[in-house]
């Protein structure tokens, strides 16, 4: 199904920008975001995503995509990268694909 | 314009209060601010200030309380419960209540709304209700909690799956467990797993509810829109706001929502 691959790899675009923008506001990273890549470390190597802004990201995660964390969700390789980040949340949006 | 910072004799010690008053000669309406709690409330305290001062300079009296086991009063988090809380309104309010004639308001952020809407209905008037970004579920409230402490747990190498269920089973096991150098007693776990708000309303009496968003959005979430025909059930006159802003209870850096203490203000000069 190349179409519906195509539009999983635009959606996953989309969801790369508004998770940068997440990033961006809730870290108070000042325009920083906008330099990552999906290959960009988080956990651990960005300062300011400490146990607060872990809790931040979810909670804009959730009222920006309209998904439920769950608890389990809440794991270091969920959160490793810009890319695991995606990867979860498209996997929240098309459980069917992920 | 400057506060009155004081301690209030009350069970278990005293509580640390900072009243500011109206500056000039008609005082419109009197505010008791409850805070969020853990790192919302250290977060907030800027945003806080900078309403406390607009209000004042438009004639609006404010009593900041710190909780039992909060800021500057006595007690540990740990040892205190849904119950103390409760009294604690009701004290600020018996305070206040000393002090003025004009109509009060409870005044609440996050958490802080959740404590404002339970206690309301026990306080000897009604009040109005201004909420910032309610929480209004203590089974949200203990969920956010649950979900610092695993965030926490992300932080040290091995991760955090599980730390969830293992903090819950702490709790269900009858002992407390520690979240962001917070101790969340077993029995607190349990009155917020329970603590539903049930709206009571009645009288000439005005709920504020405004949202900070960021971005303009096109509808209201259901469970808002819910709660807020719940409490226009009861007879409340109900106005529902948002403004664009950050997250200031949660962004890493302090924040500030200047549309906020704006609209603020501007809703509550209709409403006083």
């Amino acid at each position: 199904m190349p179409c519906l691959e195509k539009k999983v790899l635009e959606q996953a675009l989309n969801i790369q920008i508004e998770v940068l923008e997440i990033l961006d506001e809730v870290l108070s990273l000042k325009g920083r975001a906008q330099q990552f890549s999906a290959a960009t470390v988080l956990l651990g190597a960005l300062p300011e995503l400490d146990s607060m802004g872990v809790l931040g990201v979810i909670s804009a995660l959730e009222e920006r995509f309209g998904i439920a964390v769950e608890d389990d969700d809440i794991d270091g390789t969920t959160f490793s990268t810009v890319g695991s980040l995606v990867a979860y949340v498209s996997g929240k949006l098309n459980p069917q694909v992920a | 314009m400057s506060g009155e910072a004081f301690f209030l004799p009350a069970d278990k010690g005293y509580r640390f209060c900072l009243f500011t008053p109206a500056v000039g000669r008609v005082e419109k309406a009197a505010l008791i601010y409850i805070h969020p709690f853990a790192e919302e409330l250290n977060k907030t305290r800027r945003m806080v200030a900078l309403q406390v001062r607009a209000l004042a300079e438009s004639g609006y009296s404010v009593l900041q309380i710190d909780l039992f086991g909060c800021g500057d009063s006595s007690g540990d988090f740990g040892d205190t419960t849904w119950e103390t809380w409760g009294q604690d309104v009701a004290l600020a309010f018996q305070h206040l209540r000393q002090r003025t004639r004009v109509p009060i308001w409870l005044w609440g952020l996050r958490a802080g709304c959740l404590i404002d809407g339970v206690s309301a209905p026990s306080l000897p008037e009604k009040v109005n209700l201004l909420f910032w970004q309610p929480i209004l579920s203590g089974k949200v409230l203990l969920q956010q909690f649950l979900r610092l402490g695993q965030a926490g747990a992300l932080m040290d190498e091995a991760g955090a799956k599980g730390t969830g269920s293992r903090l819950r089973a702490e709790l269900a096991a009858g002992r407390s467990i520690e979240i962001a150098g917070y101790r969340l007693s077993p029995a607190l776990a349990e009155s917020l797993e329970k603590a539903v708000l049930v709206p009571a309303g009645g009288g000439d009496v005005s709920l504020i509810w405004i949202d900070v968003v960021r971005r303009e959005v096109a509808d209201i979430s259901s469970a808002t829109t819910a709660q807020l025909a719940n409490w226009a059930s009861t007879g409340l006159r109900v106005e529902y706001q948002t403004v664009l802003g950050p997250a200031f209870w949660q962004t890493t850096e302090i924040e500030i929502a200047p549309a906020l203490l704006d609209r603020t203000l501007a809703t509550l000069e209709k409403a006083a």
